[in-house]
């Protein structure tokens, strides 16, 4: 093979980087919106995503006319997800986010930081252990055909041959449109000026009139809703049950830091670069150790750019 | 002539409620086993399988008399959560040692989960079953610990040798290349090890391939692709998590590997649960041969029935039979002691020998051990995807099915 099997093994795992790292890219955009704007480490957020995956599950069932529609179905219902899922991000925030962020946390010695890491931590277990009573110990997965099937691109006359599955094609272009959704939303529309006016100075934002604890509402809606669709694009090829939510966290953490807090494109790129580090460290170490090369890198970040690749290093007001 | 004093008979009648207490208890106290068992976290599903078997066959027990050699004892389960890591299962077992009322126990699935386990209850003088494979269970010199499947030095040959064979008279040529991806627990590496060191030569094998990946996998392409390259005649796949073999086998099909074109074995019992056939549908499964320390035998057709109809579940497995088994050999057991006593149990426990009772719920004939505490003649069951159900092909006596090598679908 020489040279030519080195190329296709490159170009293989750089596409299977790139199709994984959107979706984690999705991911940490959801999680960088609500530590960007509120400032809350939501340690919930992969079970919240576990939830999107059930509920993926359970729509296509549902809905699926059969196999081969099932993969389209799953794209439908991840857009009726993000609805679903902000509407329980605002229900979720009224009735416990805000009790410990926002202006009741103004006055707290820790700004809250406390009481949000306790809250979402003990959500993340009520989540966990209650999505294990409620769906059962068995791994599940949106079972569709574009989840086993690929398309295969031939180069160089079939010296190289390249495998894309289906599945993960069509989550990241969903991925990339979600995202690219979220930013025209908060840089071209006015309930994003408000949320970067909040999460700028919400003393400020307030005087001048935003409702800032709407806003904070809506911040944790539209994460949420972000890191559903990313549950349901995962959920068409990745089994999952009660706790694989936890698998996602850490990687999540990890894209938002990298990518700089307080920024949705940041974030996104952040967990592209994950993806990629991850898939492409393999190229030249371990397998076993490519979570390892991912914080290697993350380490590496945070010593040279301690704001993150595409953060400010300006002080929140 | 004995004085009766008001003292003495004061005494007397506070102790009687002990006494009386003590005889009752000596009789028809229950005996406690102990089951530690992942029942949350990413293994949740095979614990749930253990705590199946476990708990119909205390069930039958109790309804058959319990213990008559103690009076009708009822046997009594006290489950821990073995959780998803060593850490979580150390703590589970300290808790169980604790408990002086326990006359046994048995678990805790994962070879590593077992290994740390045992170190607490053997302090604690414990008698403990176990499923778990890898050679270091019983290799520690430990006095309380049995292993009823045979080691994982054995399980990968038992399948490999007779595959062997049957391609060299069914397609005319052996194969002489393998690829092995596992995951990093302690049984897969376990399995690898003698393998590694002359193993495969032995068998006429090269390996082309040999890689470790940790659990989870977030994309099994890296190592699919580098498989491809290697273009083996065989793969092994070890793995713990359904998550990772559904990946794996995934991305097999994905590649144009999958369904039979490169003859694919597990030695994972996962890979025969229900939900594989449920995530990934019968024709990606189709010829895919499993190893495990236990199977269904076609000689006890009728308790499986059974079985199967009390836990709702389409087919049984390793985990469940498994721990139906080590409850009916401590009942066994119990009955040969004649006390509810730890070390009179451990010494009828290691003096079984049978083919009858509790035999009957492992593959082989004959239910003895060794004096490390291994089950001598354990015999790995070998099962094969046929037409949506993991049959079982080996050893030939429990059969359910012809092991075939597996052609293109």
């Amino acid at each position: 093979m020489g040279y030519t099997g080195e190329i296709e093994a490159l170009l293989q795992i750089l596409a299977a980087g790139l199709l994984l790292g959107c979706l984690y890219g999705l991911m940490c955009a959801g999680l960088g919106l609500i530590f960007g704007i509120m400032r809350v480490i939501n340690f919930a957020q992969g079970d919240f995503m576990m939830l999107a995956m059930y509920f993926g599950l359970t729509g296509v069932a549902l809905f699926a006319p059969g196999r081969s529609w099932a993969f389209a179905t799953a794209m439908a219902v991840a857009c009726a997800a993000a609805l679903v899922f902000y509407g329980l991000g605002a229900l979720t925030h009224w009735a416990l986010v805000s009790r410990v962020s926002g202006a009741r946390a103004v006055d707290t010695a820790d700004a809250g930081h406390t009481g949000q890491l306790i809250l979402t931590l003990g959500l993340s277990l009520v989540l966990q252990n209650g999505g294990l009573m409620l769906f059962g110990s068995s791994p599940v997965s949106i079972p569709s055909d574009a989840g086993t099937q690929s398309w295969t691109l031939e180069l160089l006359g079939g010296d190289i041959m390249l495998f894309i599955n289906q599945a993960r094609a069509f989550s990241a272009l969903m991925a990339v449109a979600a995202v690219l959704l979220a930013i025209l939303l908060m840089t071209r529309t006015g309930i994003g000026r408000q949320l970067r006016a909040v999460a700028s100075n919400p003393i400020a934002a307030l005087y001048m009139g935003v409702n800032v604890d709407r806003a904070f509402r809506t911040a944790f809606g539209i994460g949420l809703a972000l890191t559903a669709i990313a549950g349901v694009c995962v959920a068409t090829f990745y089994p999952f049950q009660a706790y694989s939510g936890f698998d996602f966290v850490i990687i999540m953490y990890a894209g938002v830091v990298l990518g700089g807090m307080g920024s949705v494109g940041g974030a996104f790129l952040g967990g592209l670069i994950i993806g990629l580090v991850q898939q492409l460290s393999t190229l030249v170490l371990p397998a076993q150790l490519q979570n390892t090369a991912v914080f290697v890198v993350f380490l590496a970040v945070l010593l040279i750019r301690p704001q993150g690749l595409f953060g400010r290093s300006v002080e929140r007001a | 002539m004995t004085t009766i004093t008001r003292r003495g008979l004061l005494g007397t009648a506070l102790a009687m409620p002990a006494i009386v207490h003590g005889t009752a208890r000596a009789q028809s106290a229950p005996i406690r086993l102990a089951l530690l068992a992942p029942l949350s976290g990413p293994f949740a599903r095979q614990g749930e399988l253990m705590r199946t078997g476990a708990t119909l066959a205390v069930e039958d027990v109790n309804r058959n008399g319990g213990i008559k050699a103690l009076g009708g004892a009822t046997l009594e389960l006290v489950i821990a959560d073995a959780g998803a890591n060593v850490e979580q299962v150390t703590s589970a077992a300290q808790r169980l040692a604790a408990d002086r009322e326990l006359l046994a126990g048995m678990g805790a699935w994962a070879s590593s989960f077992t290994l740390a386990a045992t170190e607490v209850t053997e302090r604690a003088k414990l008698p403990w079953i176990t499923l778990s494979w890898a050679d270091t269970i019983t290799a520690r010199g430990f006095h309380y610990v049995l292993a009823s499947s045979p080691p994982s030095s054995r399980i990968i040959p038992a399948a490999l040798e007779p595959l062997l064979a049957l391609a060299g008279k069914v397609a005319g040529k052996k194969p002489s290349t393998i690829a092995c991806i596992n995951d990093d627990t302690a049984v897969n590496q376990a399995n690898m090890k003698p393998l590694r060191e002359g193993g495969f030569e032995k068998l006429g094998l090269k390996t082309v391939m040999d890689e470790n990946f940790s659990v989870p996998l977030s994309d099994a392409t890296p190592l699919i692709q580098r498989l491809r390259r290697a273009r083996p005649d065989l793969v092994l796949l070890g793995t713990t998590a359904t998550s990772d073999s559904r990946l794996l086998l995934q991305t097999l099909t994905e590649f144009g590997l999958g369904q039979g074109k490169v003859p694919v074995i597990a030695p994972s019992a996962n890979f025969g649960t229900p939900e594989m056939l449920k995530n990934m549908g019968a024709n990606y499964l189709e010829g895919v041969i499993g190893v495990a320390g236990n199977w269904t035998s076609k000689r006890q057709a009728a308790l499986n029935a059974d079985l199967m109809k009390r836990s709702g579940e389409p087919w049984l497995i390793q985990d469940t039979l498994s721990l139906y088994g080590h409850v009916a050999l401590i009942a066994d057991a119990l009955e040969r002691a004649g006390k509810a006593d730890r070390d009179a149990l451990m010494a009828a426990l290691l003096a079984t020998d049978t083919t009858e009772g509790p035999a009957r719920f492992f593959l082989g004939e004959r239910l003895r051990f060794e004096k490390n505490g291994r089950r001598a003649d354990a015999v790995p069951a070998v099962f094969q995807w046929k037409n949506g159900k993991p049959l079982t092909v080996l050893p030939e006596a429990d059969a359910e099915a012809e092991l075939s090598w597996p052609r293109p679908g």
